[in-house]
């Protein structure tokens, strides 16, 4: 009995396989002249750990790093009549080309409004963006994947972890993740952001499951931002774009909503973080 | 509209005036052998050359001056009876037609001539032949209408195994689609690769691309319009068909002799049967049902009541699923108020509605939408004289849109939400006039009046920025209470067709027509999903209005077995609804500012070549066109081709009747590919992801596609006076196995085991294509 079905779930895998799923190739495609635009991605937080990364797009079938943008001028103020200025790259870091640091360290501050002023090649790009104020994560638990500890995708990684937080029903929230794994970004796809707006949620976040299969000894880090509106709005259109089908069942791609002026790509962030760390231990 | 008014007065009375020694003949023209009424048929009195056809219900009425007449009753597939009549008062004059069976030993000539293609007003019309249907090649040995809708000339379709089509620079959702008179919102099984409708009962199906006539309304593009069959009325019948993912059975008989019957039939897909079977937790299958009691209680009154029921179900792992469908019922009495004027009565109910849901502990939820609509329709055919009839009725539509209810399961993160709902009153006043002023020339001409209003009860916001979708900003609010009036929208349609007979085999037509569409569909792919919801005119979204203007050159060859047409048009439409970039279409709000209304201008040739008769038949059909829309605040405001835009469209479709046993079926497809939106650059942003920069929309193209498909029909024991017939369909898609372009979508480079290559900042594009050659057996009995 047990050979039986197992020889009709082979046939019906090929036989579903040829219907139901497509069959894919890749192919070069004509792009185009480019037209060269500034990229600027640019964060300030509660905490410390501002940067504003400027560089430039480039042809579609480049590789490598993105060609960094090292003599743009950079500063950011708020509405209570600071001003920082920032600067490119004060280490020296070869990793950090296009990478801008405050001067003098700053902590952002909650209902504050933060203006970028970028200046390239004799072209300004400017954005503003207000510090809206996160939740706190309860905390984070770890527990065993069943499925995947029979058939781990990587050996020992089959510890999941599991986030609590209440959310806040009376203020209209959203919420950016990032999960990382001893400090590498963890993500289930390549091409995946987490992010969500609270208008479905509930006042608790219970048992939910963050990206990832982790293994013993790992040091799991889970970061909460706040987004405004219009960074919520940013990331879907992102995402979406990074999960683009070709339009035909989705919308055709296109680019991404920005607080940046003057045909800038990319986004000013400015969020609050709450960030919580936890060390894979086996549950027992 | 009050001229067209005194119009019709003037002729009503004109005619009465010259009623004197004149009577009427009229009656029903059906099938002899199942009872089934036929629709169109052609009804010629040789001694005054003029006529008339059957209307949809198989109704005819001549009113005549006193004297003796010979009438040919004319259809195609049967043989032409000619009674000779004597018309000395009002006579009521039932026939039946004999089908005709080509008897391959002897050489046939026929004295019929089939030229309805010339001689008829109707122009950019389409039929569907179930019967040749049933004999070509496809896809996984299922006849499908909808596929062969989509080898017409005017009919583009967006890629193979979907049965989404685009009529003359229309877009998906501008179709309407009926079954016996009642809307199908979404025509699809399998996400398009079969139809709702089996084509076991289906005894009639048109396509209107152009000169739509009064009677119908409601969608830009085209009219479907699909009857199903009353049921044989003489004896039982039956069929059953069982293909490789799908089977059918159809039962069909008299419940009292010549007075009424039944029709049933059922199809289902049953992929899951085997799929639960091994234990295998995905699960998908789609189910159909066709029920039809026609009763003809006296000459004067007939009733019918067709009900049809599908769905679609998917589940995943047991755990995610999604399921579709629409259900819908008519209601109709047809009476005769007298020789001239016939009724039909309809009363008809459609549901569509699907659901989407999550059993996961935490992330668990369910969603629901559906779309329902109630209809009163009240037609009238008046039979002035055989120059002169006259259409006219009143319909009206009450619609309930619901969008959406999510409802949390017990442990999940979600909360109860629901979209507002929105209810339309949809009115339609129309009449027209078929008048035959000459040998040559006859017009078709009248208006449809339509008014619809968007009611309660719901809330309508304002918004600071209307246009703002990022942040939009409501500043203040209206409570409308149920039935009260929210919007009214009135708009008059005025219809136009005019056909010119050359000579005997040769004609010219044209029409122009105005249609509105109030119901919108909200989609932003080129192909409609079926979660795609529906949304009727309201404060921020117009009614949408095409003009299109046909031209049409018809010739008939070697006595009608070859037709030509050569058909422009020109379709000019505004207030086309469209979304802004990355429109958020699922669970908004604040969905009115997403709309963008802009405008479409399309235009194209279409010339089709068709054998009808002998052995070999079949047609050619090419179409030229293009479609290009301007969508404000889209692509920069500069216009884009449209996403279903196809510049050349060519189909060859031949069947050749070989033996008493085989018949080969095949048929050619080509077109060139559809536009597509692709990244001009790419970028970097946040922790390595590499997106898109879009600088055109709709600027490039699929590469072109083209595919051989062939059948061979085998009927073991044709005619061989059995209980019962078998057949056997052969069915060989895609023949040569071409990679047919389906999409292009980009994604950093991944290996053969999807592993990303190197440090993940490579990108590639890769082609979508979907059927390689696909052989399929169906197997059918008739009894």
């Amino acid at each position: 009995m047990e050979k039986h079905s197992k020889y009709i779930r082979t046939l019906l895998f090929i036989f579903a396989a040829v219907i139901f799923t497509a069959c894919e190739e890749t192919i070069i495609i004509e792009t185009g002249d480019l037209d060269e635009r500034v990229v600027i991605e640019g964060l300030v937080t509660n905490q410390e750990n501002h940067y504003v990364k400027i560089t430039r797009t480039r042809s579609f079938y480049s590789t490598g790093p993105a060609e960094a943008i090292e003599n743009a001028l950079v500063r950011v103020s708020d509405d209570i009549g600071n001003t920082y200025q920032f600067v490119h790259n004060p280490n020296g870091n070869l990793t950090e080309n296009g990478f801008y640091y405050p001067v003098n360290s700053f902590q952002g501050q909650v209902g504050a409004i933060y203006a970028l002023d970028v200046q390239v090649d004799g072209e300004q790009y400017t954005a503003q963006e207000e510090l809206l104020p996160v939740t706190t994560i309860d905390s984070l638990t770890v527990i065993i994947n069943r499925e995947e500890l029979e058939d781990p995708d990587e050996e020992g990684r089959f510890f999941n972890v599991l986030f609590y937080a209440s959310e806040p029903q009376g203020r209209k929230d959203q919420y950016l993740f990032k999960f990382y794994r001893d400090g590498e970004i963890v993500r289930d796809f390549p091409t995946d952001i987490y992010f969500t707006d609270d208008a479905l949620l509930g006042e608790r976040i219970d048992d939910l499951e963050i990206a990832g299969f982790y293994a013993e000894g790992d040091l799991v880090t889970v970061e909460m931002y706040s987004l405004t509106q219009e960074a919520y709005v940013f990331y879907s259109d992102l995402f979406n774009l990074l999960n683009n089908d070709g339009g035909l069942f989705s919308p055709p791609p296109a680019n991404p909503r920005t607080n940046l002026s003057n045909g800038a790509i990319g986004y000013f962030q400015v969020s609050s973080i709450d960030s919580e760390d936890k060390l894979i231990v086996d549950p027992g | 509209m009050r001229i067209l008014f005194f119009t019709i007065c003037a002729l009503l009375i004109f005619s009465t005036v010259r009623a004197q020694d004149k009577f009427t003949l009229n009656g029903y023209v059906r099938d002899a052998s199942s009872g089934e009424e036929l629709i169109g048929v052609t009804i010629l009195i040789e001694e005054t050359g003029s006529g008339v056809n059957t209307n949809p219900y198989g109704f005819y009425s001549l009113t005549l001056p006193a004297g003796e007449y010979s009438i040919q009753f004319r259809y195609i597939g049967f043989k032409t009876k000619i009674e000779k009549v004597s018309l000395t008062k009002d006579l009521s004059l039932n026939i039946e037609l004999v089908e005709e069976v080509t008897e391959l030993s002897e050489v046939v000539v026929t004295a019929e001539r089939q030229d309805v293609n010339v001689t008829s007003i109707q122009m950019s019309k389409s039929v569907v032949d179930i019967g040749q249907l049933k004999k070509l090649p496809s896809l996984f040995g299922e006849p499908d209408i909808i596929k062969s809708i989509q080898m017409m000339p005017g009919v583009i379709s967006a890629g193979e195994g979907t049965s989404a089509f685009f009529v003359r620079g229309g877009s998906a959702d501008q179709n309407l689609i009926l079954i016996d008179e009642a809307p199908v919102y979404d025509p699809s099984h399998l996400f398009g690769l079969f139809s709702v409708f089996n084509a076991d009962v289906i005894k009639d199906s048109e396509l209107y691309k152009g000169g739509i006539p009064s009677r119908f309304g409601g969608r830009l593009s085209s009219i479907l319009e699909v009857r199903t069959k009353d049921g044989n009325n003489k004896e039982f019948k039956g069929e059953a068909g069982i293909g490789l993912l799908a089977s059918s059975v159809m039962l069909e008989g008299p419940i009292k002799k010549d007075e009424s019957s039944f029709i049933i039939s059922a199809r289902r897909s049953y992929v899951d049967l085997f799929l639960r079977l091994a234990n295998e937790k995905n699960l998908v299958y789609f189910y159909d049902v066709n029920a039809k009691i026609n009763w003809r209680a006296n000459n004067k009154n007939r009733f019918f009541i067709a009900l049809y029921s599908g769905r679609d179900n998917f589940n995943f792992d047991g755990n995610f699923g999604f399921d579709w469908g629409n259900n819908t019922a008519t209601f109709r009495w047809n009476h005769l108020f007298n020789d001239k004027l016939f009724s039909n009565t309809s009363l008809i109910a459609s549901s569509f509605d699907y659901g989407l849901g999550s059993q996961d502990e935490s992330n668990g939820f369910q969603w629901d939408s559906n779309l329902k609509e109630f209809s009163f329709k009240q037609d009238l055919n008046y039979f002035f004289n055989p120059q002169l009839t006259m259409d006219f009725g009143y319909h009206v539509t009450y619609r309930k849109f619901a969008p959406g209810i999510i409802t949390p399961s017990a442990e999940s993160i979600f909360r109860e939400v629901e979209l507002q709902n929105e209810f339309a009153l949809d009115h339609a006043l129309y009449a027209s006039l078929q008048h035959q002023l000459s040998d040559k020339l006859s017009f078709e001409y009248g208006a449809r009046l339509s008014i619809f209003q968007n009611v309660g009860a719901n809330t309508v916001y304002t918004y600071l920025d209307q246009l703002d979708n990022t942040n939009p900003i409501r500043i203040d609010s209206t409570q409308y209470g149920s039935f009260e009036n929210i919007k009214t929208y009135v708009n008059l349609e005025p219809r136009f067709s005019a056909r010119y007979i050359l000579n005997t085999e040769s004609s010219l037509k044209a029409s122009y027509n105005r249609m509105i569409q109030n119901t919108h569909l909200i989609s932003s792919g080129t192909v409609p999903v079926p979660f795609n919801t529906w949304a009727p005119s309201s404060t921020y979204l117009k009614p949408q209005v095409a003009d299109q203007l046909a031209l049409g050159y018809f010739r008939n060859f070697k006595d009608n077995s070859y037709e030509f047409s050569a058909e422009a048009f020109y379709k000019d439409i505004s207030n086309v609804t469209d979304f802004a970039d990355n429109a958020s279409i699922f669970f908004n709000d604040d969905l009115s500012t997403e709309f963008r209304q802009g405008t479409s201008e399309a235009y194209g040739l279409e010339l089709m070549l068709q054998k009808k008769k002998g052995l070999l038949t079949g047609f050619v059909a090419y179409t030229l066109s293009r479609v290009d829309r301007t969508v404000p605040g889209v692509n920069q405001g500069r216009s884009f081709l449209a996403n279903y835009d196809r510049r050349h469209n060519l189909n060859i479709v031949g069947t050749y009747d070989y033996s008493d046993k085989w018949t080969f079926g095949g048929s050619f497809t080509y077109g060139t590919g559809r536009p597509l939106t692709l990244p001009s650059g790419s970028y970097e942003f946040g922790d390595g992801q590499i997106a898109d920069i879009i600088t055109e929309r709709n600027g490039f193209q699929l590469p072109d596609f083209h595919r051989v498909d062939l059948s061979a029909t085998l009927v073991p024991r044709r005619n061989k006076g059995k209980k019962y017939e078998t057949s056997w369909i052969f069915s060989l898609y895609n023949v040569y196995s071409r990679k047919n372009p389906f999409s292009i979508y980009t994604r950093v480079a991944l290996d053969d085991d999807d592993n990303v290559i190197g440090d993940g900042t490579e990108k590639e594009a890769r082609l979508i294509y979907l059927f390689p050659i696909l052989p399929s057996v169906t197997y059918n009995i008739n009894f």
